[in-house]
């Protein structure tokens, strides 16, 4: 039995994680039809590839990566402060939050 | 199996679980908890990256500022009961599931497959291996110096976005009247 791979921890390990992190995040936005979960899947994705980022700027030595990292989160923020607010207005307006309802919203 | 290998294989399987959890629980206010906690899983990965200054963040703004922005959501919205969670039709589910678990089985054989080219790496770098201080010092004069047009940028982004956010949350929902 080879444990070199459970003992001997590198970049691969972390991006592995992080590409099943993101799939998981994918399961999410595809599978639930309530909005705010949906909104909790993609904060899933954005922090995935936040960690991959991480793991490549420290296993190439460049801290560009951290900067990025950087930019990502305000966007989330930023994404998640927008999409609750779309979700309240939903809310407001029919009393539940399923993505169905998003359909009313075109003009 | 040393002190950082364990670290790691804790850290993951407990951000997976808990990353697995938010799309499996059906009542939305499990889902934050355990998304909380997978911020938590991630920003002790970052730790072990050795990536402080992100770890603190990461603390801050996603498991303080957005899980309390989703939780003060939900207690508005008063969802005792999340009916019809999940999709409906089994061949159209059975189809998302398939194309995930594709997506899922592409990402990680093209990572095993290009581990070979990834062989210079440079963990003894001066920059990030330290006390922790250096990569926050570094990290400050490269955000303020190569770049500020970026930072900018987000300065104007979150004055748009805290406009909108109000605008949006006062307006009464819907383009048109029923």
């Amino acid at each position: 039995m080879n444990t070199e791979i459970f003992s001997n921890i590198g970049l691969t390990h972390y991006l592995v994680l992080a590409a099943l992190l993101f799939v998981t995040g994918m399961a999410g936005v595809l599978l639930r039809r309530n909005v705010i979960v949906l909104l909790m899947s993609i904060e899933l994705m954005l922090n995935s590839v936040n960690l991959t980022f991480v793991a490549f700027s420290k296993f190439l030595g460049i801290l560009d990566g951290h900067i990025m990292v950087f930019f990502v989160m305000t966007i989330a923020a930023a994404e998640a402060a927008v999409g609750l607010a779309l979700a309240v207005s939903i809310f407001k307006r029919f009393n539940e939050v399923n993505i169905r309802f998003f359909e009313h919203l075109k003009g | 199996m040393t002190a950082d290998a364990f670290l790691f294989w804790f850290l993951a399987i407990v951000t997976l679980v808990s990353g697995l959890s938010v799309i499996l629980m059906s009542n939305p206010i499990y889902s934050a908890l355990c998304l909380a906690m997978t911020m938590v899983g991630i920003s002790a990965l970052f730790v072990t990256l050795n990536a402080y200054f992100i770890a603190g963040v990461q603390l801050i703004v996603y498991a303080g500022a957005v899980m309390v922005l989703f939780v003060m959501v939900i207690m508005l919205f008063d969802l005792k009961k999340d009916l019809q969670a999940f999709t409906r039709g089994r061949f159209t589910g059975a189809v998302k599931i398939a194309s995930v678990g594709l997506l899922a089985g592409l990402v990680v054989g093209a990572i095993a497959m290009s581990v070979g080219l990834l062989n210079e790496k440079t963990t003894d770098n001066p920059v990030l291996v330290g006390t922790g201080m250096e990569s926050t010092k570094a990290l400050g004069n490269i955000l303020f110096s190569k770049y500020i047009l970026g930072f900018e940028a987000l300065g104007i982004l979150l004055l748009v976005i805290a406009v909108g956010a109000v605008a949006l949350a006062r307006s009464k929902g819907g383009t048109h009247e029923h």
